[in-house]
């Protein structure tokens, strides 16, 4: 018991300390995982449709050939990106970068590299992602759309996409709390994130374990969060589920008692045509 | 002679080695209520997805009001746009209420504004009984239902041609009747309808022109009176003396 104690001590003495710097570094590593997972996203979605365009034999052979690359440079990105560590990537872009241009191209901000780095590497997994929650929409739906005259264009923002990503929201979820973990691995090009203040704070003060635990709760703290919020989010996107199937035929009854979209019924003391008729009778 | 509103020539079309459709040759007029019959697999939907250029055919012409729309250089969307189409799976767009389904094309397609394509869907959505559920998404209304707000999308964008396939043969039979009702009213308004289905009592009654196909051509073609009751060719007595002894 007299262990609990101690570490209840020293987490107040570190907090008491050091509890600005794990502040930030939770607002950091919160920012970077959101900023990376949307981005990330944005990457997916760009890579999912363009997979998906369709070709047949009737294309155009530029345009089928066009097509073609495409798909081979998003392979390629993929496999590597989805292959390879994130902090390897982190190191490799952030180091690299000046080592071939003799310090003409680096990142100037650490954020940027990181964001960057964060980005392109849940793009890689959500490009796949994306593909297969545009391959779970029925085809019906792209077929009702191309038979009102929309172009691919149109059916997949109006039609598809929609549907696509509430198809993904639990793996965008994923997503963004693998990233709220595995942006600690940015502490490698000197990122302030949320581990890196575990280390800041280790080295001055030798509390190894009473910070680790600082940090164990702060990131269940967070994830937790973020999946009680990605819950809420995915039942929002659902919209009511308390629906009245109407059972009775409006062809037999339903003079006057219809939601006209511009209109309110005649019975709700709200509408304006309940006005009107109440200053008829006046 | 009046131009025809669609003039198909040797139309083909195969899946592989398996040649659904073989030279059909086929018109459409204004104000033509036609009925496609057949066994399943004689190529009734095939065509009709040819018509519409969801399937590409292999060979032939599609000649929509002077212009072959197989030909290199056609926009397919703007043909789609001016023949609708009405699915067996009814295909409304899951994530659209109601309205919005009827609206969507309209707007995106024939840029209206959202003021005009709501008075425009509101219109065909009362013809088809289903004004009341403008804010209900498709999952919650049922087959009947979904189907008739299929036909209201359809006409919402002011087709000339509409073609429906088997748009009954999804729904549960006591929902038969609702849709057909509607179509039977479109067809009297003067709307040029193709109609691939197995419901001969429309047939007979409604449809200007029956055609009888069978392994990918089409074997017979006349008025309903003379098709079905006086049927000129031993396949069509066949499939005649077979689906109607079902049905009657």
């Amino acid at each position: 018991m007299s262990k609990f104690a101690q570490l209840g001590a020293d987490i107040a003495k570190l907090w008491g300390k050091y509890g600005g710097a794990y502040l930030s570094g939770i607002q950091n590593t919160l920012i970077l995982a959101l900023v990376g997972t949307l981005l990330g996203c944005l990457i997916g979605f760009v890579c999912g449709v363009l997979n998906t365009i369709p070709h047949g034999p009737g294309t155009h052979p530029v345009k089928r050939f066009f097509l073609k690359v495409v798909r081979i440079i998003i392979r390629v990105y993929v496999e590597v990106f989805r292959g390879t560590p994130m902090v390897l990537q982190a190191v490799f872009l952030y180091y690299g970068l000046p080592y071939f241009t003799d310090n003409a191209v680096k990142f100037t901000s650490i954020w940027l590299a990181a964001i960057v780095v964060v980005s392109i590497n849940t793009g890689a997994y959500m490009a796949e992602s994306v593909r297969g929650g545009i391959i779970s929409v029925d085809p019906g739906q792209t077929e009702g759309a191309k038979a009102i005259g929309m172009t691919h264009v149109q059916t997949m923002t109006s039609v598809i996409l929609p549907q696509a990503l509430r198809n993904i929201m639990p793996q965008i979820g994923n997503n963004f709390i693998i990233n709220v973990k595995d942006t600690s691995v940015m502490f490698i090009i000197g990122f302030p994130e949320f581990f890196a203040a575990h280390r800041a704070t280790v080295g001055a003060s030798y509390l190894y374990f009473p910070s680790a635990t600082v940090e164990m709760v702060g990131y269940l703290t967070m994830t937790l969060l973020a999946s009680f919020l990605l819950r809420w989010l995915e039942r929002r996107l659902d919209g009511s589920s308390s629906y009245e199937l109407v059972q009775e035929d409006q062809l037999v009854m339903t003079a006057g008692t219809y939601n006209h979209p511009d209109r309110g019924t005649p019975f709700d003391e709200r509408s304006k045509e309940y006005e009107q008729d109440g200053k008829d009778g006046n | 002679m009046a131009e025809h509103i669609l003039q198909i020539n040797h139309l083909s079309k195969s899946f592989g080695t398996n040649a659904v459709l073989r030279d059909i040759d086929f018109t459409v007029d204004k104000g033509d209520v036609i009925s496609i019959i057949g066994a399943s697999g004689s190529g009734k939907s095939t065509l009709l997805r040819c018509i519409n250029l969801l399937e590409t055919p292999n060979a032939g012409e599609i000649i929509y009001n002077g212009k072959n729309v197989l030909a290199p250089g056609t926009k397919a969307a703007k043909y789609r746009a001016r023949v609708g189409m009405v699915f067996q799976s009814f295909n409304l767009f899951n994530n659209m209420t109601v309205l919005d389904n009827c609206m969507v094309g309209q707007i995106k397609v024939l840029k209206r504004s959202r003021e005009e394509a709501k008075a425009h869907a509101m219109q065909y959505l009362e013809k088809v009984g289903m004004a009341p559920y403008v804010n209900a998404k498709p999952r919650q209304i049922s087959g009947g239902q979904k189907q008739r707000v299929a036909i209201a999308r359809a006409m919402a964008m002011d087709p000339e041609v509409l073609l429906f396939d088997e748009p009954t043969s999804a729904l549960d039979p006591e929902m038969v009747g609702e849709v057909l009702s509607v179509m039977r009213s479109l067809a009297e308004s003067g709307m040029t309808m193709l109609v691939v289905t197995h419901e001969m009592a429309f047939a007979r009654d409604v449809s200007t022109r029956v055609v009888y196909m069978c392994d990918g051509v089409i074997l017979e073609q006349g008025p309903p009176a003379q098709l079905l009751s006086n049927p000129q060719q031993p396949r069509t007595q066949d499939f005649l003396r077979r689906i109607l002894g079902r049905q009657g």
